[in-house]
């Protein structure tokens, strides 16, 4: 597996030094191939794991063209879509995984616009004048004549412990014969209890995200800054895995996978819930 | 009645489909419109150079921030972030320009690597294309009176959007496609 990615990326090197389209011209820099090699894009990512460009990336390779999707090309793609440098995965997981997706009989691709991928994006924010960390979890969604980003679920600390429905004998509770009394005991639930969360059903779960929104209309929350983006994969049929980008020297950058998990049954559940609660 | 409204249905259908169709980027178009975002870019790094040089007299370099202004669609906005700080910081496109021009340098050089990367387009919600294309650019400064130099290479993420227009020309409609450019993300790198 590190033989292939050494030869690919030697080659991509090699090739890049072809001069194409572009900024090109008088004055201009000459890549030594590290830049070629970077998985540049997200974008780029996509493209380089379902082969659908060429190994310099100046050339969309679309249905019906001699190369495109070819299992080659997929294989030295794939081989430096890894980050080699400092993530765990170990080559056997990467070999299972590479010979899964490159399989003869059901070939798996990724795809832009279906579900199955989220970006989490760190934030800050200042809330009620403290600068605060604040995650983002979005996803892709069709919108009229094209596609959104939206945000599914916010991660935010000072949320947390403001609904913490007590358990068991510390719970109040407004007994089963209130209706009796036209729900007078009502005060109780509103005014003398400090946790009103205590009388909502056992279903109850808190929407964040609605909070969130309240929150920023009422001014108390002000966007500041985006601190790191990092996208999950759930479309790879029994596997999951995390692209993070990359920015160091050398030919191993980029957008890339620095997390590789195949998984069992329920797993996948653990893991949104994982990325959606983050408990 | 139930017949017309079938066959009504159907018509209208496929004049939408069609039109659907119409707005559909074939590979040849797409190259085309690549070629087309390629300039602008490559203006707009024209343009960079030229502000950043000592050597532009002020009353040039405000000529030429209008022109590298007009390459952009209103309310685009430069994101700026270094190595040692993820953070972004957020300029408006004349704003970066000034900042570049104001930058106390005695010789300034900016240039560009050899290659680039241009994304496939998505279609967003109010029907317009979007893409990005991507360049590597060095910076490098140098103060005579201090001895100091300064360089870096910076990637930059440049938001393309694109949209057919029409016009008329000598009685008749012309529809062509437009590029403009939008947000740009700048990211300094390793190398």
């Amino acid at each position: 597996m590190r033989k292939t990615f050494l030869i690919f990326a030697f080659f991509i090197a090699i090739i890049s030094s072809v001069p194409g389209q572009g900024l090109g011209g008088p004055g201009t820099i000459k890549d030594d191939g590290r830049f070629a090699a970077s998985t540049k894009q997200l974008n780029q990512f996509f493209r380089r794991f379902n082969g659908e460009e060429s190994v310099d990336g100046n050339t969309r390779f679309y249905p019906g063209d001699s190369l495109y999707q070819t299992p080659a090309l997929r294989k030295g793609f794939l081989s430096i879509l890894f980050d080699n440098q400092t993530s765990s995965i170990t080559p056997e997981v990467k070999q299972k995984f590479t010979q899964f997706v490159l399989s003869d009989v059901y070939p798996h691709y990724l795809n832009f616009h279906r579900e199955g991928w989220y970006a989490e994006v760190d934030t800050e924010f200042i809330f009620k004048g403290k600068r605060e960390k604040v995650t983002l979890i979005m996803k892709i969604q069709a919108e009229r004549l094209g596609f959104e980003w939206v945000i599914d679920q916010v991660i935010f600390e000072p949320f947390k412990n403001l609904f913490n429905k007590p358990v068991g004998e510390s719970k109040d509770f407004l007994h089963p014969l209130s209706h009796e009394l036209g729900f007078m005991n009502l005060r109780r639930a509103f005014q003398d209890s400090k946790l009103p969360e205590s009388f909502t059903p056992n279903s109850y779960k808190p929407d964040y995200l609605s909070v969130f929104l309240y929150e920023m209309k009422q001014n108390n929350l002000r966007f500041d800054t985006v601190t790191g983006v990092k996208f999950h994969f759930f479309q790879i049929n029994g596997w999951y895995f995390e692209v993070n980008q990359f920015n160091r020297p050398g030919f191993n950058t980029g957008w890339l996978i620095s997390n590789l998990v195949q998984l069992g049954p329920g797993d996948k559940e653990t893991i949104l819930k994982y990325i959606y609660d983050q408990d | 009645m139930k017949n017309k409204l079938i066959l009504f249905l159907g018509l209208f259908l496929s004049v939408s489909l069609a039109a659907f169709a119409q707005d559909n980027i074939s590979p040849a178009r797409k190259q085309a419109i690549d070629s087309l975002a390629l300039e602008k870019v490559k203006d707009l790094s024209k343009y960079i150079a030229i502000i950043g040089s000592k050597e532009t007299q002020f009353s040039e370099a405000n000529r030429v921030m209008d022109r590298a202004e007009e390459l952009f669609a209103p309310g685009a906005e430069m994101g700026v972030s270094s190595i040692n700080t993820n953070e972004i910081a957020y300029y408006k496109v004349r704003n970066y320009f000034e900042r570049l021009m104001a930058l106390n340098y005695d010789r300034v050089n900016i240039t560009w690597y050899d290659i680039q990367y241009i994304s496939d387009l998505e279609r967003q919600p109010d029907g317009r294309y979007v893409g990005v294309i991507t360049i590597y650019q060095r910076f490098e400064g140098t103060s005579i009176e201090t001895g100091m130099n300064y360089r870096d290479t910076t990637k930059k993420d440049i938001t393309i959007y694109v949209e057919k227009k029409q016009t008329q020309i000598a009685g008749r409609t012309i529809e062509f496609w437009d590029v403009m450019l939008g947000d740009v993300r700048v990211t300094e790198t390793s190398a």
